[in-house]
């Protein structure tokens, strides 16, 4: 055990670099996946973040066991009557100081590096079941994928609270033993004997862990170094949907052909009936072409769940409504209540149903979460 | 060789030049025989150019050019979806006026449209005279 308690005043060796490395990294990708998580537009970011999450935490584990001696979860795995009694220590102003993680805190870093598994474990099954990519991708239905998220969401609140507690933990061992720790996280130097210290710095392991991080970075986004205005890089490709030509020439002559599955059945075969007023307009098509449509349309509507916005659009919409715009929906103006004014007023957008204007796969029908740029409003 | 490549895109060309030819003459024929005189441009190009008044809208007008824009040789662009249409003249968009199934669809829709009506075959006639010399 590394609990000595200690008043020796050299300054010696503790954090060995990988660990350093891992620890500020593991601070990036967690602010990083923090940063991304609410808006969809930035999905392919977020669980970038994640899987760089889950990578270091793995690799955690691994050091934990075959690292550095204070790098070792032997070196701090202490048991709840040392963990009381240093905290009890700690407000009546003698707790014992140690070159390693205190009793306390060792305790609040296993339950951060645990809870950090459950948080990534739970998005990737995420991914895979509401947003159908990842490599869990087909495993749940889309409904499924929702509950996981929940656990994905709880978990990772309780982590930012557990960091909380971890940083206050931090601050109150810096001043009781009057030593910067967030300065020894950076530099790996702490005070101590010098017996204590330890020799090796790893830096060829904290050189390949960079290497790591930096390479499947670049893999990861170099879709986009070939991306053009007029080209741009749409990470996430969504399923192929049932297409149909006359569908597409027909609804496309006007308007972006609407898939199927943005609408529940109720809504198309309302829609089609009434053809000869569409929206003030006669279609004037043959009951061949409206037969012919209207089966497309009918068979791949919202409620097959052949997409995201399919699944949400059929669970959503009051079976008690029919909405005749997809903009009618409640699905619909819940995920774009937060578009500002200016950006429907723009002349590339202009109207509600442009849905292209902002969703590049919109000719598709996926509507992927990082599909979606919004137009620069010029000034 | 080369002649021979030469005078197939030649026919080729031609062939579809007056499959469209045909398919105007047939349409006209068979306006006429539901009761229409001879056709004219100048008429064509009056109705085209009309504005009508608006009925959804109090002050507004409607016309053929409103969304197929003044000039028939450039794209035009749906009032309310912004879509873009493809030019109406078919020296410069070779697909227009080939295929009467399409053209009569696209007559109901825009005459009931832009005229709160259907076209009469005369009007019809005279449009496409007007149309098929742009």
């Amino acid at each position: 055990m590394a609990n000595h308690e200690s008043a020796a005043q050299d300054r010696i060796f503790v954090w060995d670099l990988p660990t350093r490395l891992f620890h500020w990294l593991l601070v990036l990708s967690y602010a990083g996946a923090w940063l991304t998580f609410d808006d969809n537009r930035y999905l392919y970011t977020h669980v970038f973040a994640g899987y760089t999450f889950f990578g270091l935490l793995s690799f955690r584990l691994l050091w934990g066991m075959v690292g550095s001696r204070y790098a070792r979860f032997r070196a701090f795995a202490y048991d709840w009557p040392s963990v009381w009694s240093y905290l009890r220590a700690l407000f009546t102003g003698n707790a014992a100081r140690h070159v390693g993680h205190n009793p306390a805190g060792s305790w609040v870093i296993f339950l951060i590096i645990g809870l950090g598994f459950v948080v990534s474990i739970a998005g990737v099954i995420t991914l895979g079941g509401e947003e159908q990519h990842g490599p869990f991708k087909g495993w749940l239905a889309f409904a499924a994928g929702t509950n996981i998220k929940e656990i994905h969401e709880t978990a990772a609140w309780l982590l930012l609270a557990l960091t909380a507690v971890h940083v206050a933990g931090v601050i109150t061992e810096s001043f009781v033993h009057r030593e910067n720790l967030v300065m020894a996280m950076i530099s790996g130097y702490k005070f101590g004997d010098k017996a204590q210290a330890v020799n090796n710095p790893y830096a060829i392991i904290a050189v390949v862990m960079l290497l790591m991080v930096a390479g499947s970075g670049f893999v990861y986004f170099k879709g986009y170094l070939n991306a053009a205005p007029d080209k741009p890089y749409v990470p996430f490709q969504g399923p192929q949907l049932p297409d149909n030509a006359t569908w597409r020439q027909e609804c496309g002559e006007c308007h972006l052909a609407y898939h199927p599955t943005l609408l529940p059945a109720r809504s198309w075969r309302k829609l089609m009936a009434d053809q000869s007023d569409h929206f003030g307009e006669d279609l004037a098509l043959d009951q061949e072409t409206v037969r012919e449509i209207t089966t497309f349309l009918v068979n791949n509507a919202a409620e097959s769940r052949l997409s995201e916005p399919a699944w949400k659009i059929s669970s959503t919409t009051p079976p008690d409504q029919t909405p005749l715009r997809i903009t009618d929906t409640p699905y619909w103006n819940k995920k774009h209540d937060d578009i500002p004014g200016t950006i429907w007023k723009l002349p590339k957008v202009r109207d509600k149903g442009n849905c292209g204007a902002c969703h590049l796969d919109a000719q598709q029908g996926t509507f992927e979460d990082s599909g979606m740029r919004l137009p620069k409003a010029k000034l | 060789m080369k002649m021979n490549i030469l005078s197939l895109v030649l026919c080729t060309a031609l062939s579809v030049h007056i499959a469209s030819a045909d398919v105007v003459d047939d349409m006209l024929k068979t306006y006429q025989a539901a009761g229409a005189q001879n056709f004219s441009a100048d008429s064509g190009d009056r109705l085209w150019h009309q504005s009508h008044s608006d009925p959804g809208q109090a002050g507004k007008t409607r016309s053929c050019t409103t969304c197929h824009g003044e000039n028939l040789r450039t794209k035009g662009k749906h009032v309310r979806t912004g879509k873009v249409i493809e030019p109406m003249a078919p020296s410069v968009n070779k697909e227009r006026l080939t295929d009467p199934k399409f053209i009569e669809k696209w007559f109901r829709r825009n005459c009931k449209w832009v005229l709160d009506r259907e076209c009469t075959p005369q009007e019809k006639g005279d449009l496409l005279t007007y149309l098929r010399k742009q």
